[in-house]
């Protein structure tokens, strides 16, 4: 697969009278993740939607890989914290959806693999509610991944989690980002999300939503439960929360 | 692919936290549903006991022996020729039921079709629901007696008016259920399907219907009572089969253990219907148990 970058081009939004957006620039790297922080109500999902094309712009544009997109498409797929699965599907027909609509002679292979991947095998014929939260959470980026997409777009996916339930959620996805070559832009208030994550950071001002600044994240590849206690991250996550506080 | 992440280790901390599964035993399951009997039984020992020691005159309400006597002549009894036109009693059980039933469903299948459809229409677009909701809220608010002259003048006595009024009783609760339901489809899924690549032409099938289900099938189970309690109106607009019908003749020659046995009828193959309505729908509502 083409890695592909993804760049938000001066998005300005406003609802009525609100302006949530201002004029925001914003360039993801090929295969990068990168995690927007900001405080909450700042712009954060609206900016999210607007990329995944679930709310349309008053001013700027969304590239992907130097095309303007506008329309939801299978090559952005976005999970929001509330989860995305389908009620009345099992598990098995909720990963299997997106391979199905563009009728793929190999669905089942697919499906196989991401019940593998999220260690769900056993639960294929589940119904979402039958599962547990972060099983869900799990879920519901599989069944995006199915379709393939080189761009993820995550808003908070893990927020409705608890604490230990999230860290496990976070090493899992970054053993499954670290397979793919998948451009991801994650949203999150939650700085130990961002920095476990992601690669670079954005910080967002308080609404309307403005890239006050973007610092790269030093950690390398194997993060987890263990980088928690590292000097150097918590020093970092110390330095990232003064900055979200004033912002 | 490559897993980091000990997917045993996660799998094993996960089942802690799986919601509960409702667990009703078998065998508790089974005694809870036998309790039902119980209230029935009583009020037929109510009725034994009144009409053996007379407090309710046969003249109003027969004993439930009487009753019992009628029910097998008209179920078993032996068949005698009738003139044209009069409405046949001993052994004519079958026929009436069957003649009752399918009148019924001839109805309700149409209902059902032109009810979803049309509940597709309103609740898939805004437009088509400005447009025909005021018309559908005026015509629903006719009762179905005052639809009962008008069907005569169109279809003529007899079957014609009978499935019309039938299909009228039937068509609302499972228009309304639809145009509702699929109205109050969270936007959520809609965008979710988009965004995994349905397209917009293809979203009522892959989202709209099953998501609005569940409250489509209670929409039909109310249609399916109704049509069914609408049935006997439209038998009494003059059919000549018809547990409706047969009732109508009873009442004509004060044979009140037959009207009685007409209403036993009515009530079981109605409760009877609504089961097998449920059985026939349960994997399709499943998800949405609470
Ligand atoms: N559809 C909408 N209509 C009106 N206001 C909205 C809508 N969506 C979001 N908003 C407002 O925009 C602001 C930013 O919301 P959101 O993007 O959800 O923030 P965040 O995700 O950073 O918490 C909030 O004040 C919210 O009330
Ligand atoms: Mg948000």
């Amino acid at each position: 697969m083409q890695l592909s970058s993804l760049r938000a081009i001066g998005i300005s939004k406003s609802f009525g009278a609100v302006a949530v957006l201002d004029r925001v620039d914003l360039a993801v790297h090929p295969g990068e993740t990168y995690a927007l922080l900001g405080p909450s109500g700042c712009g954060k999902s609206t900016l999210l939607r607007v990329m995944a094309g679930f709310e349309t712009a008053d001013e700027g544009r969304v590239e992907l890989a130097g095309r303007v997109v506008r329309r939801p498409s299978p090559e952005r797929g976005m999970v929001a914290q509330a989860g995305t699965l389908f009620p009345w599907l099992s598990l098995r027909d909720n990963l299997a959806f997106g391979p199905r609509e563009s009728g793929r002679g190999d669905t089942e292979e697919i499906v196989a693999g991401l019940l593998e991947a999220t260690g769900l095998t056993e639960f294929a014929d589940a119904l979402p509610r039958q599962l547990s939260g972060g099983m869900r959470q799990r879920a519901a980026i599989a069944q995006v991944l199915a379709n393939a997409p080189p761009v993820l777009l995550l808003d908070e996916p893990f927020g409705a989690l608890d604490a230990q339930t999230r860290l496990r959620m976070h090493e899992w996805l970054r053993s499954v980002l670290a397979a793919r070559e998948t451009t991801t832009l994650l949203v999150t208030h939650d700085v130990d999300e961002a920095l476990l994550l992601a690669d670079r950071l954005g910080l967002l001002s308080a609404r309307p939503a403005r890239l006050v600044e973007e610092i790269p994240v030093p950690f390398g590849g194997a993060r987890g439960r263990h980088t928690l206690s590292d000097p150097a991250f918590v020093r970092m996550k110390a330095q990232i929360l003064d900055r979200v506080m004033v912002a | 692919m490559p897993v980091l992440t000990d997917l045993a280790a996660l799998a094993n901390a996960e089942r802690a936290d799986l919601p509960p599964a409702r667990v009703l035993s078998r065998g508790r399951r089974r005694w809870r549903r036998a309790l039902g009997v119980v209230v029935p039984l009583l009020l037929l020992g109510g009725w034994a006991l009144a009409s053996g020691l007379v407090w309710i005159s046969p003249g109003l309400l027969p004993a439930p022996w009487t009753v019992a006597e009628a029910g097998r002549d008209f179920f078993f009894g032996e068949r005698r020729t009738t003139l044209a036109g009069v409405v046949a009693f001993d052994g004519a059980g079958w026929g009436h039921v069957g003649a009752s039933i399918f009148r019924c469903l001839v109805s309700f299948s149409l209902a059902v079709v032109v009810g979803i459809s049309v509940g597709l229409a309103l609740g898939l677009s805004r437009w088509v629901a400005d447009f025909f909701d005021p018309v559908l809220n005026a015509l629903r608010a006719v009762p179905l007696y005052a639809w009962l002259p008008i069907s005569l003048v169109w279809f003529g006595i007899g079957e014609g008016a009978a499935r019309a009024l039938i299909f009228i009783g039937a068509l609302w609760p499972v228009l309304i259920a639809t145009a509702d339901s699929v109205a109050r489809v969270p936007r959520a899924h809609i965008e979710t399907a988009r965004m995994l690549g349905t397209p917009r032409q293809r979203l009522w099938r892959r989202v709209y219907v099953p998501s609005a289900l569940p409250e489509i099938v209670t929409g039909l189970r109310l249609s399916l009572t109704l049509a069914w309690m609408c049935v006997i109106v439209g038998e009494l607009t003059g059919t000549s089969t018809g547990v409706g019908a047969m009732m109508n003749a009873a009442r004509e020659t004060g044979r009140i253990e037959e009207i009685v046995v007409g209403m036993f009828v009515f009530a079981v193959v109605g409760y009877g219907a609504d089961l097998v309505l449920r059985m026939l729908t349960r994997r399709w509502v499943r998800w949405a148990d609470t």
